[in-house]
C-alpha cells in the first residue's frame, strides 16, 4: 500500500499523425510536454524533481532517446528513469509515475511517453518483441526458417485474430459486432482534438467493405500506426489540492504479466490455449479494484479506457476487468451503453482503435480517464465522472496495466 | 538463414543477416540547419531567456525549458576544444585501417556555446593543440547533408 497518495495533475498531449515529419522525436516529446506543463496551472518545470520516459524498445532505431530528448522533457540534471515494456510502456510509465509519488520519494514527477512510428522500422522493432523469445527457439530445437511458418500472420495482427477466433466463438459476437465498436471508436476520435483516425461520418457497412487483413479482422477494423506522445504530471495529495481544480487520485494499480500465449503454443507447452482468456487482465483488475476498495467495479467505475488497437479486444477487455458480464459486451455496445451518453462510457478518447503511437498508448489510456474525471477531456462525456479506469495491454503478449482512479482519495487516507 | 548443431561442443550457432533501414525526420530546427550547409553557412539557435547559442542547432534549451527558436548565422571559423586521433577508419568498416591517421574533435563555432564533433584536417597529430583557432573547408559537392562539412583546418597553416 502506499505511504503517499498519489495524484494526477495534468495530462497533455500532442497532435497525433501517420507522419509527423514536422518534427523529430524530442521535438515531438516537447509539444506533449508543454501541453501538460500549460494545464498544470502553477507548476513550473523547475518544481519537477524526477522524470520518467519511455517508448517501444527500438522501434524508431534510437535506442537511448531519453538521453537525446533530455532537455525537451525539463530533465536536465534531474533524475531520469527510462521504461520499456512493449507495448504496455505508456502502462508501465504511468504505473512509475505513481510509484515515484507514492514510495514518498519525490513529489513532482513527470511522466512522458512517445512513439514516432514513422521513424526507423516498425517491423525490425517489432521483431524484438513479437518475437522476445527468439533466443529460446534453437535451444528448443526449432530452426529460426520454421519459426517463420509457425507464427504465420505475424506480429500483433497475428495475436488479435486468435484472439478474435476465440472470443468471437465463446460469445457468438459477429462481425458485425466487430465493426461497431471500429464505428463508435472512430467517431469518438473526430471529436477529441489530439487524434489521429478522425471519420465522423463511418458506418458498420463501411467497415466491412474492406479486405480481410487476417481472418476474421478486416483492414478497417485495425488500428493505424501513429507519431504522438503523451505527458503526464504526479505529484502528492497535498500538493495537488493547492494546484488543481479538480485533483485525479490513484487509488489502485495492478500490472500482471501472463505470457507466453501465442508463442507459448509454437514454443510447445509454455504457455496457453486460449488467446482470449486474459487472466493477467483479470488479476491485475481485481488487485487494483481490491486496493481501491471497489467491490463491484460495473456499479462503482464511470468511465473507462481499455487499450484495444483491434475491436474484439475491447470487448474482451471491458468484460475482463469487470465491467461487463462474460460474453455481453456486444450487447451492451448494440444498445449504446458504451456511448458518449451511455451508462457506461467507454474509450470516448477514440481508443487505440483510432490513434496508435504505441509507446504513447497505454499512457494515453489513464491520461484521457484522468481527464474525464477533471472535466477536461477532449470528448467529455455529459455525466459526471467520479472513477475511472485505465488500461493497457502488451509486452511480446500479456503484459496489463490497470490503473484506478478517482476524485477521491483512498479510503484509508480519509 | 541456417542453423548448425556443434554435437562436440553443444552449442547450437543460429547465422543470419537482417536488414533494417532506418530514417528520421530531422525536425523544426536541423532543417533550416542543413539549408544553411546548402549556402556554405552555420545557422545555430539561440535561447530567448537565457542566449546561449546552440550549434547544432536545438529547439529548446536544456538550463531554462525555454524555447531557441530564433535563426542566429555563424561564423565558419571557431575553436578546438578536445580531439583524438584514431587509426581506423570512422564511417566505413570495410576498409578499417587507414593509411593516415584520422583526428576527430570537438569544435565550439565562434559564437556558439555548444560544439560540434568533426573531422579535423590539413595538420598533423603532433602539431595539435586545445584551443587552436580553426576554419571550415566545405566539401566539393554540396548537398544539404554533414558530409557538407569536409573538416575543420588551422587557420593559416601550422
Amino acid at each position: 500500500m502506499a505511504n503517499v497518495q498519489p495524484a494526477v495533475i495534468s495530462a497533455g498531449f500532442c497532435e497525433h499523425a501517420s507522419k509527423r515529419s514536422d518534427v523529430n522525436m524530442a521535438e515531438l516529446v516537447n509539444e506533449a510536454v508543454e501541453d501538460c506543463l500549460n494545464k498544470a496551472g502553477s507548476v513550473e518545470w523547475k518544481d519537477i524533481d524526477y522524470v520518467i520516459n519511455g517508448n517501444m524498445p527500438a522501434f524508431e532505431g534510437a535506442n537511448m532517446p531519453e538521453l537525446w530528448m533530455t532537455d525537451h522533457m525539463a530533465a536536465k540534471n534531474k533524475p531520469l528513469l527510462r521504461v520499456t515494456t512493449g507495448g504496455t510502456t505508456g502502462g508501465s510509465v504511468f504505473v512509475s509515475g505513481y510509484y515515484a509519488v507514492a514510495s514518498g520519494l519525490y513529489d513532482m514527477v513527470l511522466a512522458v511517453a512517445f512513439e514516432q512510428q514513422s521513424c526507423g522500422n516498425t517491423t525490425v522493432g517489432l521483431a524484438s518483441v513479437a518475437l522476445g523469445e527468439l533466443s529460446i527457439y534453437p535451444s528448443l530445437g526449432y530452426e529460426a526458417t520454421r519459426l517463420r511458418r509457425n507464427m504465420g500472420a505475424g506480429a500483433a495482427i497475428g495475436v488479435a485474430s486468435y484472439q478474435a477466433m476465440n472470443y468471437m466463438r465463446r460469445s457468438k459476437a459477429t462481425e458485425e459486432d466487430l465493426a461497431r465498436v471500429v464505428v463508435q471508436n472512430r467517431r469518438n476520435a473526430a471529436k477529441n482534438w489530439w487524434t489521429h483516425l478522425k471519420m465522423p461520418t463511418i458506418t458498420i457497412e463501411d467497415v466491412l467493405d474492406t479486405p480481410y487483413i487476417s481472418y476474421p479482422l478486416r483492414f478497417g477494423m485495425v488500428c493505424p500506426a501513429s507519431d504522438g506522445a503523451c505527458a503526464v504530471l504526479f505529484t502528492t495529495e497535498e500538493k495537488a489540492k493547492q494546484i488543481a481544480d479538480v485533483p485525479v487520485y490513484i487509488n489502485g494499480v495492478g500490472s500482471y504479466a501472463n505470457e507466453p500465449a501465442i508463442i507459448g503454443v509454437d514454443c510447445g507447452g509454455a504457455g496457453q490455449t486460449d488467446p482470449c482468456e486474459q487472466l493477467g487482465a483479470v488479476k491485475s483488475a481485481e488487485l487494483a479494484y481490491s486496493q481501491a476498495g471497489i467491490s463491484f467495479p460495473n456499479k462503482e467505475i464511470d468511465y473507462a479506457e481499455v487499450y484495444s488497437p483491434f475491436p474484439n479486444q475491447e470487448l474482451q477487455w471491458v468484460e475482463r476487468v469487470g465491467l461487463f458480464e462474460p460474453n455481453s459486451a456486444p450487447e451492451a455496445y448494440l444498445n449504446g451503453v458504451t456511448a458518449l451518453n451511455g451508462e457506461m462510457p467507454v474509450n470516448c478518447s477514440g481508443g487505440v482503435n483510432s490513434t496508435n503511437a504505441i509507446g504513447a498508448s497505454a499512457m494515453e489510456r489513464p491520461a484521457e480517464s484522468a481527464l474525464q474525471i477533471m472535466g477536461k477531456a477532449g470528448n467529455q462525456v455529459p455525466k459526471t465522472v467520479h472513477t475511472a479506469l485505465g488500461h493497457g495491454w502488451g509486452g511480446a503478449i500479456n503484459l496489463i496495466s490497470h490503473v484506478v482512479m478517482a476524485d477521491e482519495p483512498q479510503r484509508k487516507f480519509k | 538463414m541456417t542453423l548448425n548443431i556443434d554435437e562436440e561442443q553443444d552449442v547450437s550457432v543460429t547465422k543470419g543477416m537482417i536488414r533494417a533501414e532506418f530514417n528520421f525526420w530531422v525536425g523544426i530546427v536541423m532543417d533550416k540547419f542543413y539549408d544553411g550547409l546548402q549556402e556554405k553557412k552555420f545557422i545555430g539557435t539561440k535561447c530567448s531567456k537565457c542566449g546561449k547559442v546552440f550549434l547544432p542547432p536545438r529547439n529548446r534549451c536544456g538550463d531554462c525549458f525555454a524555447k531557441a527558436e530564433d535563426f542566429i548565422d555563424l561564423p565558419e571559423t571557431g575553436i578546438l576544444k578536445n580531439f583524438t586521433v584514431t587509426t581506423y577508419k570512422i564511417s566505413e568498416r570495410k576498409t578499417r585501417n587507414v593509411k593516415k591517421d584520422q583526428i576527430v574533435g570537438l569544435v565550439q563555432i565562434d559564437g556558439a556555446d555548444s560544439a560540434m564533433v568533426v573531422p579535423v584536417i590539413n595538420i598533423n597529430p603532433e602539431d595539435l593543440k586545445i584551443g587552436m583557432k580553426l576554419k571550415v573547408v566545405w566539401a566539393k559537392n554540396i548537398k544539404g547533408d554533414p558530409n557538407d562539412i569536409a573538416g575543420f583546418e588551422p587557420i593559416g597553416g601550422v
